[in-house]
């Protein structure tokens, strides 16, 4: 069944046509939250989240993207936990290391990997949260400049400044240990 | 020397939009001309395009959990709101146990001597209810006419007091912190 068919019948009320959509899509959505929020118990409470407030919402889902529209719903959902832990400064450092796909032309072994995901974690945690989403969304999920002004709400201008500033600074931190990357 | 340094910053700034292919033609054309004779911008197009290349390889994680909705989705409730029915649950069997001691001690149950006489006499349970105070007074009796009792009952009352209110009062500050949270909500 076609995507769009799914999303029509979630949006009559049908449960199991939205439960498709979160078989789909919630793999994503964790690892949006996950690279947002550095911090796998607050990950899965926004992922939650998003996909309850997508469920009571998915009425008033007037078409186009629904990638879109869910990631919409899911960064909210982020900042909302980005609040939250803000005003719990004692919520653990999160010890989930970030993977790296292995890189056939050039393979690191595990250990190399595991060091450079743990200093791309710590440079994502150090850009203001705006960057950090646009870097993610873009370099991470892998979604165009327009997409990406859809979920952030941003003009074309503003995503492409935040994207261009965010990976600068990330250049910047990672620079230091330009002897880890091939 | 000024120009130049002026150029090479220009370009800098844009090789985020040129690599993703978000310049017109006339601004990709300015680029691609100043990256031919400059080795230094060329260093920076190469280094960014490095680690947006390490970006792509940030591997998935799979989720802990489903987060497929049941039927009648139940709004999360925060770590607070579940304490709170906990502790009210727990100040509620607290205060029947006391209720029920109070209760006891009145009908004289946990006296040693035979009960049948005393029942008679015994404080009505809407004194017990109130305040506790029938109860003492009629504790008072208890011991005053010898009465030997087979459990500390004073102390289990005393100890039971103290166990509704510290959870009671747990109970309140969990409440106040549930309010607080559905009026932010």
């Amino acid at each position: 069944m076609e995507e769009d068919e799914i999303v029509k019948r979630a949006r009559e009320g049908d449960v199991d046509s939205f439960n498709r959509l979160v078989e789909i899509y919630q793999r994503r959505v964790y690892n949006l939250s996950l690279r947002m929020l550095g911090n796998a118990p607050a990950a899965e409470d926004a992922t939650q989240d998003a996909f309850l407030s997508a469920f009571r919402g998915i009425s008033r889902f007037r078409g186009g993207s629904f990638r879109a529209w869910l990631f919409r719903i899911a960064t909210n959902a982020c900042w909302d936990q980005l609040r939250a832990i803000s005003r719990r400064p004692t919520t653990p450092i999160d010890d989930m290391p970030m993977e790296l796909e292995s890189d056939q032309p050039s393979p690191e072994d595990f250990a190399v990997r595991r060091e450079i995901g743990e200093k791309i974690k710590k440079a994502l945690a150090a850009l203001p949260p705006d960057q950090r989403l646009a870097v993610i969304l873009r370099d991470i999920e892998g979604l165009d400049y327009q997409e990406i002004a859809r979920v952030t709400g941003s003009s074309l201008g503003t995503v492409k400044s935040r994207i261009n500033r965010g990976r600068g600074r990330l250049r910047h931190y990672l620079e230091r240990y330009r002897e880890l990357f091939p | 020397m000024y120009r130049r340094k002026s150029e090479c910053q220009i370009v800098q700034g844009r090789l985020s939009p040129y690599i993703d292919e978000q310049l017109n033609p006339a601004d990709k054309e300015r680029i691609e001309s100043h990256l031919e004779g400059c080795q230094a911008c060329l260093g920076e197009l190469e280094s960014l395009r490095a680690m947006v290349k390490l970006l792509h390889r940030v591997a998935m994680v799979t989720p802990p959990r489903s987060f497929a909705v049941a039927e009648a989705a139940p709004k999360p409730q925060p770590a607070s709101a579940r304490s709170f029915r906990a502790f009210r649950a727990a100040t509620a069997v607290a205060a029947l146990l006391l209720v029920f001691t109070f209760a006891g001690d009145a009908a004289h149950l946990f006296e040693a001597g035979p009960v049948e006489e005393r029942t008679a006499q015994q404080v009505t349970p809407a004194a017990n209810d109130d305040t506790g105070e029938g109860v003492l007074s009629s504790e008072g009796e208890g011991y005053a006419d010898g009465e030997v009792y087979t459990w500390p009952v004073f102390e289990l009352e005393l100890a039971l007091s103290g166990v509704v209110v510290v959870l009671g009062g747990a109970t309140a500050v969990l409440w106040q912190k549930k309010r607080r949270g559905i009026e932010k909500g």
